[in-house]
C-alpha cells in the first residue's frame, strides 16, 4: 500500500472521506451563492472544527486498544470549568491556568486507565462511573452560573487568524499532526498499536498489555485538555453545558475516520476529515435550515452503516479467523 | 556435543490425568526432529512444557547444558526458544518487518528505527531464503506466507530452537513443499528443529531423528528415523496392548430404513460426493486427521454451514436442516461438539441448566413454566445414568473435571431422546477411566437402537467401536471399511487410506 | 499461570468450587443491598427528620423508585442476554409521545393510549433487536445509532403535532394515577398510607412479569442460555436469534412503560421524556448483581439497586447537597460495587470481542 508522505493513505476512508469534503464544500458554496466563500464564513468553519478534531482524536485513541472513553464530555467540562474558576475566583494567571487544567485532564485520563488495569472492569463501565463524578464535580465548579471572569484577549484568541486561518484550528491539525507522527514512528505508540491489534502476540513479545491501556486513556486526557483549551479560548464563558455534546460527535468522528471498535489501528486523517465532514453536515443544515433531528439521525445511520461495513469485512478476512483468541 | 534441547523424566499432572509420565528427548543442533503422538499421547502438554506455558511437576529441561524452568512463554522466548503456534500470532495492521522484530524492535531514543529494522527483517528473510516484500501488511498475505513470517520472527531472535505445531494444517501442498526447503536450509545451517505433526508422510519426507508418545511416555526416543518403517511407527504410536482389549463384535440391521443417508452431498466448505448410510443401533465412524473436514461435515449436515449439492435423507425423508434448533426438535438429532468448552457447555451454569437445556420445551407446563423440580429429576436422571461425579445438580460445570464436563454434555442429549447422535471426539482430554466408560456408553446406545456418528481421531477408540469406518481425507471419502474389529489388520487398512500407501500384506 | 493457547488445565473435583454459585452472589448481594438501603433510609431519616415528610419525600422517593425501577428492568433484559440498551431514554419518550399523541390527537382514554405507546415501545426494540441480529453490528453501536434516529424523530413529531413541544392533554384518571396514593382508595392510614403512589402498581406488576419470564419459563431461561455462550446457545438447539430479537423487544417495551409513567407522573408528555434515563438504567441492575456480561439476572437486585441509588439521592437532597454531590457519590458507588462484583465473578470479557 503506496502513501504520501508515508503517512497519509491513498486509499482507505481518509481519502472517502477527503472527497466527500470536497464535493460537499463545493455544493454548499455553489448553493449559498458564493458566501460561504466568505472570510468570515471560512473561519467560523475552520474554528468550530477544531474541537471535534481533538475529541475525535481522544476517542480513536482509546478505542485503537480496545477500549472507550464516556467520559470525554465529562472530562473536558471538568477541565474548562476548572480553568475558569482558577482565573476567576482565584485570580492565576493564564498560563497558570492553562498548565493546571492541561494537569487535570492528564491527570483523569490516568485515573481512568487506572482503574480499567486495576479493575479489569469494561472500560464502558470505568468511563461511564468517573463521567457521572465529573458531572457532579463540573456542576461544583461553576453551579448555574457562566463563569467568565478570565481575560477578553482569552476569549478572542480563539478568532485570531494567521494568514486567514485560525489559530485554533492550526492547533488541532498540529496536534493531529504530532498524533500521526506519535503512532507510526514511536516505539510507545507502536506498542499500544500491537496491543490493539492483537494482544496475544504483543504479551508474548514482552509487551505490557496494561502499560497500552494505560497510555491510550492518558494521551486521551491531554487530548481533551487541548480541546478544553480551544474551548476556553473560544466561548464567551464556561458553564455546566460545556462538554455535554461532546460524547456522539468523538464517536462519530472516530468510527466514521475508520476506526474499527476492535481495536489495532488508528485513523488519524480519517477522523479529521470525518469531523469535517460532519462539520460541514452542519453548516448544511444552517444553510437549508434542516432539523437537527434528521442531521442526527443521518449521522447515526452513517455510524450503524460503517461499523456493519467493517464488520463484514473482518469477517471475510482469513487472517481474522485465524488468529488465536485472547486468553482471560 | 551439547544438545540444544534435552528433557529428561519430565513429569505433569493434572487433576485427574496424569499428562506426561516421564519424558526423555534429545535435540541436536542442525536436525529435524519429529514428535509424533496421538491425540492425548501428551505431545501437547510436551510443547507447553517447553514452551514455557506449564512448568513440570518433576524432571529436568535443559539447553546447550545448562537446566532451565521457563515460568512464562515470554521466559522461553528470551532463553532462545522459537515457536509456530497451529494457530496463526501476528499483528494483522503492521508490515512484515514490524512483526518480524516485534519482539524488540530497534530504536533511537524512543523512535523506531526504520532503516535498522528492515536490515533485520530483511536478513532474517534471507536466512530463510524467502521473499516477502517488507512493506506488506501482514494482514493481507497468505496463511503461509503469514507463517513464514512467523518464522522468521523466531529467528531474528536467534532462536537455538524452532518448535512447529501442525505446521501444514493450513497450508496447500505446494505451500507445505516451499515450507519444508526452509526448514532444510534452517537445519543446514545449525538450528535445532521440532516438528509436530500427525502427518506421518511429511515426517518421513523431511524428519531426522523421532520421538514418540504414548499414553505420557516416550516409546521412541530420539531415534533415527531411517531406521524404523513407518509400520512400526505407527505401531509405536497406537500400542499394541489395546487391541488386547476385548472386543465387542455388534450386529447392524441393514434391512431398515436407514437413519442417515447422505446422496453425493456437496457443501459450501468443499465437500464433494460424500455419501454415506447409517442404520439405528449402527455406531459410524468417520476417521481422519486434524483438516479432512469431518466435524464441518457434520455442521453442513446441522444446517450451520450450506449444503450446496446431493440429498440428505433422514428415516426415508429428504430434509432440508436450516439449524440446530430444527436439527434437535423437528429431527431429533444431537450434537456433542468437539470443544465443550466454547461450544457445548455453559460452564458459568449449574449442571442442572447444562442438562435439561434441550428438554425444557418437554417440561414447560403451561402457565406454570418449567419448574426446578422437573429439572432436577431429569438432571439426576442422567447424573445416575452416566455416574457423574458431582456435588449437587447446583454444581456450576466448569468446577467439574474434564470427563464428567463430556458427560454432562452428553447427558443433554440423552434427556431429548434423541435419535441420531453426532459424537466430536468425544473422548479428547478425558481420563482413561472415563473414557474406557464412555466406550462402554456409547455401545449400549447403540445396542438401544440410536444411530450413532463417530468422529474420532483415535484409532484405537474407532476399532473398537465402530461398525464401519469411512476414512477422510481433504474433504472427501477415501475410503470405506466394515470393521472386523480385528486390530492389526484394521489400523493398517485404515492407514493405507490415509497415507495412500501401499501395504504388501504381512 | 498464563495460560497462550486459550485452553485452561482441568479443574479438580476433589477441591469444592472457589466461586460460590450464581444463586448465591446474588442472594448475598441482595441481603447486603436490602441492610444497606433500610440502614441509608434510618440514617438520613436519623440525621433529618425532614427525610420521613410523607408528601414531599417519601411519596415522590417511591414514585421515583417504581419508574427508575421500570427502567432498570428494561435495561437488565437487554442485559440478560449479553447485550445493553443506549436506548432506552428516547425509546420511552417515543412510547410517551405515541400515548400523548393518542390522547391529544386520538381522543383516546388513559388505557387504551397507553396500549399504544407501550406498542410502539415494543415494535422499536423488536426493530433494534432485528437490526442487531441482522446486521450482526454490537448491540453498543445499533442501540447508539438508534438513540441519535430516535432523537430525531421526537423532536421532529413534536414539532409537527403541537404548539409547545409537548402533549397536555390529560385523559380522564391520568391525574389520579400520577399523584393519587393508596390514602385515597384504603381507609385512611391503614394500608401503610398516604405515601405509596398509585404508580408502584405499574412497577409491581412489572417486577412480578419479569421474574415470572426469568424465573419459571423457558423463555427466560433460552434468554439467560443465550447471554452465557451465543454459540453453545445455537449448538443447543436455542432460537437464539429470536430470543435477541424478543429480549430487544421487551427492553422497549418495560421503557416505553417508564416513560409513560414518567410523563403520567410530570403531566405532559414531551421531548424529554427519558432523557435521564440512561445512567440510572445501568445503576439499578448492576448494584443489584446483574452481570454486564449476561447470562445472570436479578429482578430483586435491581428494585434494591434502584432503591439503593434514589434514597442516596433523596438523602442528600434533603441535606442540602446539590445535584453535584449525587453524582460524584453516584458515580463512586459504581465504580466500588463493580469492582467488588468483577472480584467475585471473574468474568470480564474484552468488549472488543464483537457480541451481536
Amino acid at each position: 500500500m503506496k502513501s504520501l508522505w508515508g503517512r497519509i493513505p491513498l486509499h482507505g476512508s481518509g481519502m472517502t472521506l477527503t472527497i466527500v469534503f470536497i464535493f460537499g464544500f463545493v455544493i454548499l458554496v455553489v448553493t449559498s451563492g458564493g458566501t460561504l466563500l466568505s472570510h468570515l464564513a471560512i473561519s467560523s468553519l475552520l474554528i468550530y472544527l477544531a474541537v471535534p478534531i481533538l475529541i475525535g482524536m481522544a476517542q480513536m485513541v482509546v478505542l485503537a486498544v480496545g477500549q472507550m472513553n464516556l467520559a470525554i464530555g465529562a472530562m473536558g467540562g471538568a477541565t474548562s470549568a476548572l480553568m475558569a474558576v482558577l482565573m476567576t475566583d482565584h485570580g492565576l494567571p493564564v498560563w497558570a491556568a492553562i498548565i493546571a487544567g492541561l494537569a487535570c485532564s492528564t491527570a483523569l485520563g490516568a485515573l481512568n486507565g487506572v482503574l480499567v488495569v486495576l479493575t479489569r472492569l469494561n472500560g464502558f463501565i470505568v468511563t461511564l462511573g468517573t463521567m457521572t463524578m465529573l458531572l457532579g464535580v463540573q456542576y461544583l465548579l461553576v453551579r448555574t452560573f457562566t463563569v467568565d471572569g478570565y481575560p477578553d484577549w482569552l476569549k478572542k484568541a480563539g478568532l485570531q487568524t494567521v494568514v486567514g486561518i485560525p489559530y485554533m484550528f492550526l492547533t488541532a491539525i498540529l496536534t493531529a499532526i504530532v498524533v500521526s507522527w506519535y503512532f507510526s514512528r514511536t516505539i510507545a505508540g507502536r506498542r499500544l498499536l500491537a496491543t490493539g491489534g492483537n494482544p496475544l502476540a504483543a504479551r508474548l513479545s514482552g509487551i505490557s498489555n496494561d502499560a497500552s491501556v494505560f497510555q491510550a486513556h492518558v494521551i486521551s486526557g491531554v487530548l481533551v485538555g487541548i480541546a478544553s483549551l480551544v474551548t476556553i479560548a473560544s466561548a464567551p464563558g464556561i458553564n455546566r453545558s460545556i462538554g455535554g455534546d461532546w460524547l456522539l460527535p468523538s464517536f462519530a468522528a472516530a468510527i466514521i475516520g475508520g476506526v474499527m471498535l476492535t481495536g489495532g489501528a488508528v485513523a488519524v486523517f480519517g477522523t479529521v476529515m470525518a469531523a469535517c465532514v460532519l462539520r460541514l453536515v452542519d453548516v448544511a443544515r444552517a444553510q437549508y435550515s434542516l432539523d437537527t433531528s434528521w442531521v442526527n439521525f443521518v449521522v447515526g445511520v452513517v455510524v450503524l452503516f460503517t461499523v456493519a461495513l467493517s464488520e463484514w469485512r473482518q469477517r471475510r478476512s482469513t487472517l481474522q479467523k485465524m488468529t488465536a483468541e485472547v486468553p482471560e | 556435543m551439547t544438545f540444544a534441547l534435552e528433557a529428561s523424566g519430565l513429569v505433569k499432572e493434572f487433576p485427574g490425568v496424569r499428562a506426561l509420565d516421564g519424558v526423555n528427548l534429545t535435540l541436536r543442533p542442525g536436525t529435524i526432529h519429529a514428535l509424533l503422538g496421538e491425540n492425548g499421547a501428551g505431545k501437547s502438554t510436551l510443547v507447553k512444557i517447553i514452551t514455557g506455558v506449564h512448568q513440570a511437576d518433576r524432571g529436568e529441561l535443559r539447553m546447550a547444558g545448562e537446566v532451565r524452568h521457563f515460568q512464562s512463554p515470554l521466559e522461553a522466548a528470551h532463553a532462545g526458544i522459537g515457536v509456530v503456534h497451529q494457530e496463526r500470532n501476528v499483528v494483522p495492521a503492521f508490515t512484515v518487518a514490524e512483526n518480524i522484530t516485534l519482539q524488540d524492535p530497534p530504536r533511537r531514543m524512543g523512535i523506531v528505527d526504520r532503516d535498522r529494522q528492515r536490515r533485520m527483517a530483511s536478513e532474517a528473510l534471507v536466512t530463510l531464503g524467502v521473499d516477502i516484500d517488507l512493506d506488506a501488511r501482514v494482514g493481507d498475505l497468505s496463511v503461509a506466507q503469514v507463517q513464514l513470517v512467523e518464522i522468521a520472527k523466531a529467528l531474528a531472535f536467534s532462536s537455538q530452537v524452532l518448535l512447529l505445531d501442525e505446521p501444514t494444517a493450513s497450508l496447500t501442498g505446494s505451500e507445505a513443499e516451499k515450507l519444508f526447503e526452509v526448514l532444510q536450509t534452517l537445519r543446514d545451517q545449525g538450528t535445532a528443529i521440532v516438528f509436530v505433526s500427525h502427518k506421518l508422510e511429511e515426517v518421513f519426507a523431511i524428519c531426522d531423528t523421532v520421538t514418540v508418545l504414548r499414553d505420557g511416555v516416550s516409546v521412541l526416543e530420539s531415534a533415527t528415523l531411517r531406521e524404523h518403517s513407518r509400520r512400526q511407527i505407527v505401531d509405536l504410536m497406537v500400542g499394541r496392548e489395546l487391541a488386547e482389549q476385548p472386543v465387542r463384535h455388534r450386529t447392524v440391521d441393514r434391512s431398515i430404513t436407514a437413519a442417515l443417508r447422505l446422496e453425493r452431498v456437496n457443501t459450501g466448505l468443499g465437500h464433494r460426493d460424500v455419501d454415506l448410510v447409517v442404520y439405528p443401533g449402527e455406531i459410524y465412524g468417520l476417521y481422519g486427521l486434524v483438516g479432512a473436514g469431518r466435524s464441518e461435515l457434520a455442521r453442513c449436515l446441522l444446517g450451520l454451514h450450506p449444503v450446496t449439492g446431493g440429498q440428505i435423507v433422514l428415516d426415508g425423508t429428504p430434509v432440508r436442516i436450516r439449524n440446530m434448533e430444527e436439527a434437535l426438535h423437528r429431527y431429533r438429532i444431537g450434537y456433542v461438539t468437539e470443544d465443550r468448552k466454547e461450544e457445548g457447555l455453559f460452564f458459568e451454569m449449574p449442571v442442572r441448566h447444562n442438562v435439561a437445556v434441550t428438554v425444557w420445551r418437554r417440561l414447560s407446563r403451561g402457565i406454570r413454566g418449567v419448574s426446578q423440580r422437573a429439572e432436577n429429576d431429569v438432571t439426576s436422571r442422567y447424573v445416575d445414568q452416566l455416574d457423574i461425579k458431582v456435588a449437587s445438580n447446583q454444581q456450576l460445570v466448569g468446577t467439574l473435571s474434564g470427563g464428567n464436563q463430556q458427560k454432562v454434555s452428553l447427558a443433554k442429549w440423552l434427556a431429548a431422546d434423541t435419535q441420531l447422535l453426532i459424537m466430536d471426539e468425544p473422548t479428547v482430554g478425558v481420563d482413561v477411566r472415563t473414557k474406557a466408560d464412555f466406550h462402554e456408553l456409547i455401545l449400549d446406545l447403540a445396542d438401544r437402537g440410536l444411530a450413532i456418528v463417530l468422529i474420532s481421531s483415535d484409532l484405537p477408540e474407532m476399532i473398537a467401536l465402530a461398525d464401519r469406518i469411512s476414512v477422510m481425507k481433504e474433504y472427501r471419502i477415501v475410503g470405506t471399511i466394515d470393521n472386523n474389529k480385528d486390530y492389526p489388520k484394521m489400523s493398517v487398512q485404515i492407514m493405507d487410506a490415509i497415507h495412500e500407501t501401499v501395504h504388501t500384506v504381512a | 499461570m498464563t495460560t497462550v493457547l486459550g485452553q485452561t488445565p482441568p479443574k479438580n473435583t476433589d477441591t469444592p468450587p472457589t466461586r460460590r454459585r450464581v444463586v448465591g452472589m446474588l442472594t448475598d448481594q441482595r441481603m447486603a443491598l436490602g441492610v444497606i438501603v433500610i440502614v441509608l433510609f434510618a440514617g438520613f431519616g436519623i440525621i433529618n427528620p425532614m427525610f420521613f415528610n410523607g408528601p414531599f419525600v417519601v411519596y415522590p422517593l417511591l414514585r421515583d423508585t417504581a419508574t427508575f425501577t421500570v427502567v432498570g428492568l428494561a435495561q437488565m433484559c437487554a442485559l440478560s442476554i449479553g447485550h445493553m440498551n443506549l436506548a432506552v431514554g428516547r425509546m420511552a419518550a417515543v412510547s410517551a409521545m405515541a400515548a400523548g399523541f393518542s390522547f391529544e390527537r386520538l381522543h383516546m382514554g388513559l388505557v387504551p393510549g397507553s396500549l399504544i405507546g407501550l406498542a410502539v415501545g415494543a415494535l422499536v426494540g423488536a426493530f433494534t433487536g432485528w437490526i442487531i441480529v441482522k446486521s450482526q453490528v454490537n448491540s453498543f453501536v445499533v442501540t447508539l445509532a438508534m438513540d441519535f434516529a430516535l432523537l430525531g424523530l421526537v423532536s421532529i413529531t413534536y414539532t409537527t403535532f403541537t404548539s409547545a413541544a409537548a402533549f397536555t392533554t390529560k385523559p380522564p384518571g391520568m391525574a389520579t394515577l400520577g399523584n393519587g396514593s393508596l390514602g385515597d382508595y384504603c381507609i385512611g392510614n391503614l394500608c401503610g398510607a398516604p405515601n405509596v403512589p398509585l404508580l408502584v402498581f405499574p412497577a409491581l406488576v412489572s417486577l412480578i412479569a419479569v421474574q415470572y419470564l426469568y424465573g419459571l419459563t423457558r423463555v427466560g431461561r433460552e434468554l439467560l442460555s443465550t447471554g452465557a455462550s451465543l454459540r453453545v446457545s445455537r449448538l443447543s438447539g436455542i432460537p437464539s436469534d429470536r430470543r435477541i430479537i424478543q429480549a430487544h423487544t421487551i427492553s422497549g417495551l418495560l421503557a416505553g412503560l417508564a416513560g409513560i409513567m414518567l410523563a403520567v407522573a410530570s403531566g405532559s408528555f414531551s421531548a424529554a421524556i427519558g432523557s435521564e434515563f440512561m445512567i440510572p438504567s445501568f445503576l439499578g441492575p448492576v448494584l443489584g448483581g446483574t452481570l454486564l456480561v449476561g447470562g445472570a439476572v436479578s429482578v430483586l437486585g435491581t428494585l434494591l439497586g434502584t432503591m439503593l441509588t434514589l434514597v442516596i439521592r433523596q438523602g442528600l437532597s434533603v441535606q442540602g447537597f446539590g445535584l453535584e454531590t449525587l453524582n460524584i457519590t453516584l458515580g463512586f458507588v459504581l465504580l466500588v460495587a463493580l469492582s467488588t462484583q468483577r472480584l467475585r465473578t471473574v468474568t470480564w470479557r474484552p468488549w472488543r470481542r464483537s457480541r451481536a
